[in-house]
């Protein structure tokens, strides 16, 4: 028996934006959390413009809602600054996409993929 | 996605009722069909047990049993429960040691799992990587207070074959019951249990193109084995199973049994080309690998692991297709397959795996458009997968 997907997760799912990655290089930061192994795993990488995320592409390794997830968050985060994106919380993935209570722990990796992409950045101002 | 567009590749859950078998099903539900209680001595009664005990023919022939040894019931897991609880409690103060294997369907597994509430002791028999229960790891367990074995001749998930007849003759010659599970086996292999020394057979209809809701019980009769009933009642099916008998179930399960085994060959033959054919398409895809034993197998089924894709994403892009990850009936699990990490897959692979499989209204079609879309989908999940996994 499979869970019910919201049609934002459909959406989401079945057009995801922004999936892949940038090469390393100057100004691309990358965060990653989870594992294969864990069943989660998201690769967020970004390239900064004048102290902002210009662009965000996503990986993911996990169910429909994960995916989606990675697809929302790539279009929402552009435009940040490093303030922003330290103080990103999951509820709001949770609020767009409606996640089933027992996923929710899932969010808790997208969240740190997001504040690994902030360390990241942080790394790259001397 | 509607059931129309749907491509059904879950033969294994269950199959559509052959129309041939609807045809005397409906005829047998009209006003001047058979609607008389077989129990009952008046013409109608004796009409309907007419055709109850021509199907029971049809189903013993089927089998190579005779026809008293038949008795009706709702389903192999009825049928399950019946000849597991029933032997155990009845020869309980002789023996209260049992075997079976991990890898059984929910029904024996569940029934033995009760019995050991009840303080039966149950040796679980561990199959190898590809699915195979040894009958020399049978003849191992036996014990002086063995009471009965239970293995299933097909497995429901990888469609894998069991040695049936050498683990009967090892049992037979220990004096001890066996009980085989062959709901995914009946119109696929050729059975029959006095060759294959089985006591106890669980049958059902809505596996082998006829009706859900009917089953049967083979039950030995001579020697008399002693089986205790789980239902009281009536006293139909000679106290075994109380309760009126569905004439027209009985009749769809029996013309079904006539026509599976008529028509098996030609339907083996053309369902393992179309599964090679599936098998092929999937190979080509890249990352795949089959899920137990290569060629020890029923001709419908295909149990695939799908490398760097999540199972529940796959299944999801999967939806133009009605396939099964794990048994169909153990409905509402989202868990890891038990059957796939009995041989030794990890949770990631064992819920990256599909079971596709295949029937006597499959069609090259059917395949060949599932293969596309397994291919598009794969590809796709994999293509956002974060890189090297």
């Amino acid at each position: 028996m499979e869970p019910e997907y919201s049609p934002t997760v459909v959406d989401h799912f079945e057009r995801p934006r922004n999936g892949g990655h940038f090469e390393a290089g100057e100004g691309v930061i990358r965060g990653t959390a989870g594992s294969v192994a864990q069943g989660t795993m998201f690769v967020l990488s970004a390239r900064i413009a004048d102290d902002r995320l210009e662009a965000v592409r996503f990986e993911a390794y996990g169910c429909p809602h994960c995916i989606a997830a990675g697809s929302w968050l790539s279009e929402r985060l552009v435009g940040l600054t490093r303030e922003q994106l330290r103080a990103w919380r999951w509820r709001d993935a949770d609020r767009a996409l409606q996640f089933p209570l027992e996923k929710r722990g899932r969010l808790l990796i997208l969240e740190d993929a997001v504040h690994a992409l902030g360390e990241a950045w942080a790394r790259l101002i001397p | 996605m509607t059931a129309a567009k749907t491509i059904y590749l879950d033969y294994a859950a269950t199959t559509p009722v052959d129309p041939r078998v609807a045809e005397v099903m409906i005829d047998c539900l009209r006003p001047d069909g058979a609607h008389g209680n077989p129990s009952s001595g008046h013409t109608f009664g004796t009409r309907a047990r007419a055709m109850i005990e021509k199907a029971r023919q049809q189903v013993a022939a089927a089998i190579g049993a005779r026809p008293e040894c038949i008795i009706w019931t709702s389903g192999a897991t009825e049928s399950d429960n019946l000849a597991i609880l029933g032997v155990a409690r009845f020869h309980a103060d002789r023996g209260r040691h049992l075997i079976t294997s991990r890898t059984e369907h929910k029904a024996v597994l569940d029934a033995f799992k009760q019995l050991e509430k009840e303080g039966f002791d149950v040796t679980w028999l561990k199959p190898g990587a590809d699915g195979i229960v040894r009958p020399e790891q049978v003849r191992e367990a036996l014990r002086p207070d063995t009471q009965l074995v239970s293995l299933m001749h097909v497995n429901n998930e990888t469609g894998v074959i069991q040695d049936v007849a050498a683990m009967g003759a090892i049992c037979r010659e220990r004096g001890v019951a066996f009980h085989v599970d062959a709901a995914q086996s009946a119109g696929k292999l050729p059975l029959n249990v006095e060759a294959m020394n089985i006591d106890l057979l669980s049958l059902t209809a809505h596996k082998a193109y006829g009706p859900k809701g009917i089953g049967v019980l083979y039950v030995r009769r001579r020697p008399p084995l002693g089986l205790r009933p789980l239902s009281y009642g009536g006293g139909q099916e000679t106290g075994l199973r109380s309760g009126t008998l569905p004439t027209h179930q009985i009749v769809g399960m029996g013309l079904a049994f006539e026509v599976g085994e008529r028509e098996r060959e030609a339907d083996v033959a053309r369902i393992t080309a179309l599964r090679e054919r599936l098998w092929r398409g999937l190979c080509a895809i890249g990352g795949v690998e089959l899920n137990g034993h290569p060629t020890e197998r029923v001709a419908g089924v295909l149990n695939v692991c799908f490398h760097n894709v999540e199972g529940e994403s796959l299944r999801f892009g999967l939806r133009e297709l009605a396939v099964s990850s794990g048994s169909a009936c153990a409905s509402g699990s989202d868990e890891a397959s038990y059957v796939l990490r009995a041989l030794g897959r990890s949770d990631q692979l064992a819920q990256s795996s599909i079971r596709f499989s295949l029937g006597r209204f499959t069609t090259e079609d059917d395949v060949d458009r599932a293969i596309a879309i397994v291919n598009r989908e794969v590809a796709r999940l994999r293509a956002l997968a974060p890189h090297g996994t």
